[in-house]
């Protein structure tokens, strides 16, 4: 019996060892439909990501009107002083030739710079619009989505980055933007920056945001939509 | 002091001379709008406030937003009038314009409110260029596609901008355009125009930011004439139709019965009961009148009811003859078995009982005759028919299970009623019996009917007999000494005893005189009248039938036998009784109509 049964693991073993396909390998864990893997290329990448962008603007365009008519009784435009945004540090292409200047790797490190400017900023910005009951709780909610969506863009900008390079299309100059600086919405004088300038000087970032991929997405995949 | 004070004087009336004069500074300018085409350059225009009688010249400041270095408009012409034009490299995005326009002239000069600018926010397109329109023709029908190109300045292709189109669609006499949104694409296919008709077309454009462009210049095209679509959508419209008249069709034809049912309901004919249009038709009068015969006529259940009650005055022989014909009454009764709802159950069938009893030589009693018309309803009582019971004249009472009261309609104004202090068309049975109660002789009664009605027919004039005790009332009066009270009767005088059941009124209709026999002969019918209508009291009204020969005569069967036999009516009587059955029918004569109805079921 003993023998009979060393026989059949001999046996089992032995088709396994041959079998190619028992070999386990790591394979990509795809969630996706039933199509199986379906790897998003890199105009779909960019596609989403440009979406994710417009409708962060959007959400910063209106939360900057809300508070606008809202929360600021004079209309007058001497009344307006602004503050200087904590990103203006960065240096950005402020027009298009400018824009189309750059090299794709600093455009794409400009707008994670941005973005990642603002993870903290829109944190507190939702944190001060939760507290006050000033605003509704549709603007608050409005203000986290918003903080939300940045995060989930810069991730995103990541991806595209990282499929750049990984095309070939990226070089290797784009630097660790984890070491980029925590900036601290303080403007020269000190004090923290208002609820309305914040959302005034990020509805302006958002924006630079959205029409940088753009140019990067029309540079790289260029397709009808360019 | 003194040369300030001056200098204020001297300026002040040079102020009030040139005021006299019409000249003034300027007016204050007004910044109304600035646009960038394509988010590269923008212009700025302004509107002069007034410029004070005198030339007044324009500048234009603008400064950036964190800095305080002053720029003036660099370009003032490209534009036009009143306008400063930034070109490349004086725009720059994502910053604030802080503009300012000055008006300035020899008297002096006024500046603007300043103006916050950021160029990405002012973008405005220009049109969309090259627009056509063509009518495509495809196997469902001619659509119309537009196409058009973007706006030349704006540059879509690097991504720097990126522009979303409308269409807008007026077929010619609409009022209002249909607008439709494109997206981003330069092509737009228009389904839903109507055919043979000329179409206008405009397309506009706006950034993903911004403000819309204007709308193109109108664009023609004209649809064609496209039938056949229509022509297939009525083919299928006809079939359809088709179909669903043919199924209409197969289903009245499978229900056709029952539709003529609901649409033509059957006239009902003419319903009485026991009536045979059959027989009618196949022509045998004796069948029909056969069949007019009520079964179980009298009726039996309420006879006891309606019956007079007894007289009592009667002597032993009477008495005798009165329990006699209780029961017999009651077996009477009981012999009727089955009773015709429709006929008049209103009397019994004193016709019949009458006539047999009259058959059988009533010559005796002579004058008292008693008429007894049988008119369709009447079920009078006049069923003197023998059973002379001794009912006493005065209980009509119709709460007394003696005393029972045929339902007799009589209306006989006309006819002279022989107890004169009774109407001829109701009378209370009790107060005409009490009338002639005085005068009743019992005997004489007797002897006038009781002799001649044999014994078997005691049983089917159970009512007969009881009305005839209220006739015989009459008949005594009629024939013996005319009460005190009452009015010589010219000749025995007969009243037809119709009952009301509630007030146990009598309806009393007199007969017609025995010694008119004459005028009876000629069958007037003024006796009988045709029953028209039963109204709620249980009364039979009637109608006066003066078409009547004789078969008035008919009905009057049991007068003509009563009174002699040479009487001209005779053979109808002889018919009459020959059809004569031995349960209680009734015939009907022509238009007469059973008084069931008023008899209370039984």
């Amino acid at each position: 019996m003993s023998r009979s049964l060393k026989q059949v693991a001999v046996l089992l073993v032995a088709l396994l060892c041959l079998d190619p396909h028992s070999r386990v390998s790591s394979a990509p864990i795809c969630t996706h439909g039933p199509s199986g893997c379906h790897v998003p290329s890199l105009a779909d990448l960019f596609d989403r990501v440009i979406q994710h962008s417009a409708r962060m603007h959007s959400l910063s365009n209106d939360l900057h009107s809300e508070f606008e008519q809202y929360f600021l009784p004079s209309k007058n435009s001497i009344g307006k002083i602004y503050r200087k945004c904590h990103t203006s540090s960065i240096l950005t292409p402020n027009g298009k030739e400018n824009a189309q200047k750059l090299a794709r790797e600093e455009l794409t490190e400009v707008i994670l710079k941005l973005l990642m400017a603002w993870r903290d900023p829109l944190f507190q910005l939702h944190q001060s619009m939760a507290h006050q009951q000033d605003f509704n709780s549709f603007s608050s909610n409005k203000a986290l989505e918003m903080g939300d969506m940045a995060h989930e863009l810069r991730k995103g900008v990541e991806k595209v980055a990282e499929k750049m390079r990984v095309l070939g299309m990226l070089g290797n100059s784009v630097t660790g933007l984890s070491a980029a600086e925590t900036m601290l919405p303080i403007s020269d004088s000190g004090e923290a920056m208002s609820n309305y300038e914040l959302l005034y000087c990020f509805r302006r970032d958002s924006n630079k945001v959205q029409n940088y991929l753009k140019i990067l997405k029309c540079r790289i995949v260029p397709e009808h939509d360019c | 002091m003194r040369n300030s004070g001056a200098v204020l004087i001297l300026t002040f009336i040079a102020k009030l001379i040139l005021q006299a004069a019409g000249v003034s500074p300027p007016g204050k300018p007004r910044l109304t709008s600035c646009r960038s085409p394509e988010k590269e350059t923008f212009t700025c225009w302004w509107e002069p406030g007034g410029d004070g009688g005198l030339p007044t010249t324009y500048a234009l400041y603008y400064h950036l937003e964190n800095s305080e270095t002053v720029y003036e408009c660099p370009d003032y012409r490209t534009a036009g009038e009143n306008s400063c034009y930034f070109n490349k490299n004086d725009t720059s995005l994502w910053v604030n314009y802080n503009i300012t326009v000055v008006a300035s002239n020899a008297l002096g000069k006024n500046i603007s409110d300043p103006v916050e600018v950021d160029v990405v926010y002012i973008v405005q397109p220009n049109t969309p260029e090259n627009v056509k329109a063509v009518v495509v023709h495809d196997e469902q029908g001619p659509f119309v596609r537009v196409s058009w190109e973007k706006p030349r300045t704006a540059d879509t292709r690097s991504g720097w901008i990126t522009l979303i189109y409308q269409i807008r669609v007026k077929q010619e006499k609409d009022e209002k355009w249909e607008e439709y949104d494109a997206g981003m694409q330069k092509y737009y296919n228009v389904f839903s125009l109507h055919p043979d008709k000329e179409c206008m077309v405009q397309v506009r454009c706006k950034p993903d930011h911004g403000f819309w462009s204007e709308w193109t210049q109108t664009t023609y095209v004209k649809m064609p004439n496209y039938i056949p679509r229509e022509r297939s959508l009525w083919i299928l419209i006809t079939i359809f139709s088709i179909f669903i008249v043919l199924i209409l069709t197969w289903t009245l034809n499978v229900k056709r019965n029952s539709m003529k049912l609901c649409l033509l309901p059957p006239v009902p004919g003419p319903k009485i009961k026991g009536f045979d249009k059959q027989l009618l038709k196949s022509g045998k009068t004796e069948d029909i009148f056969n069949t007019l015969v009520i079964q179980g006529f009298p009726p039996t259940t309420d006879y006891e009811n309606l019956l007079v009650e007894y007289l009592e005055v009667y002597d032993n022989e009477e008495q005798e003859l009165v329990l006699e014909g209780k029961e017999l009454s009651e077996d009477f009764m009981k012999s009727k078995s089955s009773s015709d709802n429709d006929s008049g159950r209103g009397s019994c069938d004193s016709r019949t009982l009458l006539l047999e009893k009259c058959m059988d030589g009533r010559e005796g009693s002579g004058s008292d005759q008693h008429q007894y018309s049988q008119h369709g309803e009447t079920s009078w009582a006049s069923t003197e028919s023998s059973e002379s019971q001794g009912a006493e004249p005065g209980s009509p009472e119709s709460t007394d299970g003696r005393a029972k009261t045929w339902p007799v309609v009589f209306p006989q104004p006309h006819h002279h009623y022989p107890v004169g202090a009774v109407k001829p068309a109701y009378h209370s049975v009790p107060e005409i019996l009490n009338q002639l109660s005085p005068h009743a002789t019992p005997s004489n009664y007797h002897q006038l009917h009781h002799q001649d009605i044999p014994q078997q027919e005691l049983r089917f004039s159970k009512s007969a007999c009881r009305h005839s005790q209220s006739y015989n009332q009459f008949n005594l009066d009629g024939i013996d000494t005319p009460a005190p009270g009452v009015p010589p009767l010219p000749s025995l005088e007969y009243v037809e005893v119709q009952r009301v059941n509630p007030e146990n009124m009598l309806l009393l209709r007199p007969l017609s005189d025995p010694n008119r026999e004459p005028e009876r002969s000629d069958c007037t019918g003024e006796d009988y009248s045709k029953v028209k209508v039963v109204t709620s009291h249980n009364i039979l009204l009637l109608q006066r039938d003066t078409s009547h020969q004789c078969v008035d005569d008919y009905s009057q069967a049991d007068q003509c036998t009563t009174q002699q036999p040479p009487h001209p009516c005779k053979p109808a009587v002889h018919q009459w009784n020959s059809v004569m059955p031995q349960e209680g029918m009734r015939v009907m004569g022509n238009g007469y109509v059973d008084s069931t109805v008023l008899m209370p079921s039984f």
